[in-house]
């Protein structure tokens, strides 16, 4: 299966040239057009409670969409929002995505959901977090740019922007400063990140899209 | 336990436990890879799905512990160019005991490392947790304070101006009464009440709407609107000045303008303080409004029970048509489920009557001078429009009873 990703960075979209055998699985509405030569099939996210699970709190689809097909075609896939999408080839490690993110995967792929923690829900992040793991390509996407960040120490990132982390990646919820700064500087709460690892960020959050429509209306 | 180890090795039959990690190195693509870790008698292998393999012996490892959850295991040679973890729960153990004692000294200063970090965590958690409930607990004690005296400096034209629009915009439950009769002798506790209004400017402006709800309210800058039910349901002349009192004090004592400011306030200052409101934050600050709203009306009817019985005292009306018209409803009404909407915003009819007498009895003795008006009279020509006798003339004659009046929506008594 060939994949690219164009439309790079603002609009990008995902094309897969697949060929007889393969398959492919999407989020739930994330297919824009395909061959008639594919075949779509809607499953369980998981099973039925795993998919509940998801859906309302991992901030994932409860189905998804199995693309197959015996004769080959093109199939294309995008994410709801404007942004960067990205590649990762899992062997055999994992990578918690941020609500929302995952956009498709390959069949070896595992999707799971999981206890992100109180620290993640003060950070801005949400309770839930999906656990990719197995064999596979994995593509996922943000709000704006991404970014990947290899991390050795400490990384600093403002709540809402990080996107994807491996677990080996420790998480801290803290001040941006001190208590004067933290409070008036518009950072309010930060995330410190300490590696080894890699995380991925986007270059605009949510909340600061959510705020500026706010101060809009 | 390193004896057993050597036991089991010296016989050749040590078995290798196996637990699943990641290792990071530079030679694999991607630079990471999923792997078995095996702890052999010298050193640890890992091995990947494709077949590549990566060893540390024991002597050189340094370990350390982080990772999400803060209880991975990394590992890495003495270059740092292969790091292996893995959070396997049995994984620091087995590699402790594998290791025959080599990096037990390591393990332990990590591990309390470790167990410090976490407990940094969690007084951190707690202290932020404390520390934005003490912010939000003064924000809402010094935007009550503040929007208090913002309210009291601006000009009484904009209360007025407010109060006009308000009632323009009200849906009316009725007809509006303009029979003198009826008017007038209200109108008369009114001036005398207003005579005394703690804010110069305001404007009494009485409207008497024919309609059987028991009610009466002043909105802002004082348009005064009295429903006949009221005047049907009250049991003297000084009930009915209590109720009037009560209400011109809200206007007087600008209790609408300052509950529209503190809501406004809350909101904007804790927006203002915690630039990005995350998920707690603006569910602490929507509970925070909520609970102003309530418990601050609460506190308003209490000050405007008092003011009332201030502004009766000093236009010498008897106030003792306060407390009795708090036992009536007490009477009437008791802790009727019904009661539930209006207790919720409302102090209790006892600590109201309570409070009511106790301020009364701190009052300087004075003469009072009675409400100059035909209770009787009054009460069958109000009983006479609300029944819509077409002949008023005969409304004489009528019942003076209540009996249109459902008791139960002296409940209705609003304190806007």
């Amino acid at each position: 299966m060939e994949a690219e990703l164009r439309d790079k960075p603002s609009f990008t979209n995902l094309r897969l040239q697949l060929k007889p055998g393969d398959s492919v699985i999407a989020e739930a509405d994330a297919m824009a057009y395909m061959s008639s030569t594919i075949r779509m099939n809607t499953k369980w996210n998981g099973g039925v409670i795993q998919s509940l699970l998801k859906r309302f709190l991992g901030g994932e689809s409860m189905f998804v969409n199995q693309f197959s097909t015996d004769k080959g075609g093109e199939l294309v896939i995008t994410q709801p929002y404007p942004g960067d999408m990205t590649c990762l080839e899992l062997k055999g490690n994992s990578m918690y995505l941020q609500p929302g993110a995952f956009v498709a995967c390959e069949p070896g792929v595992k999707l799971g959901v999981g206890w992100a923690g109180l620290r993640m829900l003060i950070g801005g992040e949400g309770l839930f977090r999906l656990k990719v793991s197995g064999h596979g390509r994995v593509w996922f996407g943000a709000y704006g740019g991404i970014f990947e960040r290899e991390i050795s120490d400490e990384y600093i990132v403002d709540t809402g922007h990080l996107v994807a982390y491996e677990p080996s990646i420790g998480v801290k919820v803290g001040m941006a400063g001190g208590i004067f700064s933290s409070f008036f500087s518009g950072e309010g709460l930060v995330t410190r990140v300490k590696g080894p690892g890699r995380i991925y960020l986007q270059s605009r959050s949510f909340d600061g899209l959510a705020a500026w429509t706010n101060a809009h209306l | 336990m390193p004896a057993l180890h050597q036991t089991a090795d010296q016989q050749g039959v040590f078995v290798t436990q196996k637990f699943s990690g990641g290792v990071f190195h530079a030679d694999l693509s991607d630079g990471r890879a999923g792997v078995e870790i095996e702890l052999l008698h010298s050193h640890l292998c890992a091995s990947t799905a494709d077949g590549d393999a990566f060893v540390i012996p024991y002597e050189e490892c340094q370990l350390e512990i982080g990772g999400y959850t803060g209880k991975m295991l990394f590992c890495r040679n003495a270059d740092r160019s292969v790091t292996l973890f893995s959070e396997d729960k049995q994984f620091p153990k087995a590699l402790a005991l594998a290791a025959g004692g080599r990096l037990d000294d390591q393990l332990a200063s990590q591990l309390s490392k470790a167990k410090g970090e976490s407990r940094r965590g969690a007084i951190f958690s707690f202290g932020l947790v404390a520390a934005t409930l003490i912010v939000l607990v003064s924000l809402y004690f010094g935007i009550r304070a503040g929007a208090n005296r913002v309210t009291q400096s601006l000009p009484v034209s904009l209360d007025r101006e407010l109060g006009k629009a308000a009632y323009q915009a009200m849906p009316k439950e009725g007809s509006e009464i303009t029979d003198p009769l009826v008017t007038e002798p209200i109108q008369s506790i009114v001036d005398r009440l207003a005579d005394h209004a703690k804010v110069e400017g305001m404007d009494f402006e009485l409207h008497v709407i024919d309609s059987a709800t028991v009610n009466a309210y002043c909105l802002p800058g004082g348009t005064m609107v009295v429903y006949t039910g009221l005047i049907s349901a009250a049991e003297s002349p000084g009930q009915l000045a209590a109720v009037i009192s009560h209400e011109m004090a809200h206007a007087t004592l600008r209790h609408g303008l300052s509950r529209i400011s503190q809501t406004l306030g809350l909101t904007a200052a804790v927006s203002l303080l915690i630039g990005d409101t995350a998920g707690i934050m603006a569910a602490a600050e929507e509970f925070f409004t909520a609970a102003s709203i309530n418990s601050y009306s609460r506190q308003q009817e209490t000050e405007a029970d008092l003011e009332g019985v201030r502004m009766l005292h000093a236009a010498a009306i008897d106030p003792s048509g306060m407390p009795s018209l708090f036992e009536l409803l007490k009477e009437e009404h008791g802790e009727l489920p019904e009661a539930l909407v209006w207790v919720s915003t409302h102090p209790d009819h006892a600590s109201r009557i309570e409070e009511t007498q106790n301020m009364i009895d701190s009052l300087p003795a004075k003469p009072y001078k009675p409400i100059d008006l035909d209770w009787e009279a009054l009460k069958s020509r109000v009983a006479g429009d609300s029944t819509k006798k077409a002949d008023v003339s005969n409304s004489s004659n009528e019942s003076s009873a209540d009996s249109t009046v459902d008791p139960s929506e002296l409940e209705q008594e609003n304190g806007s």
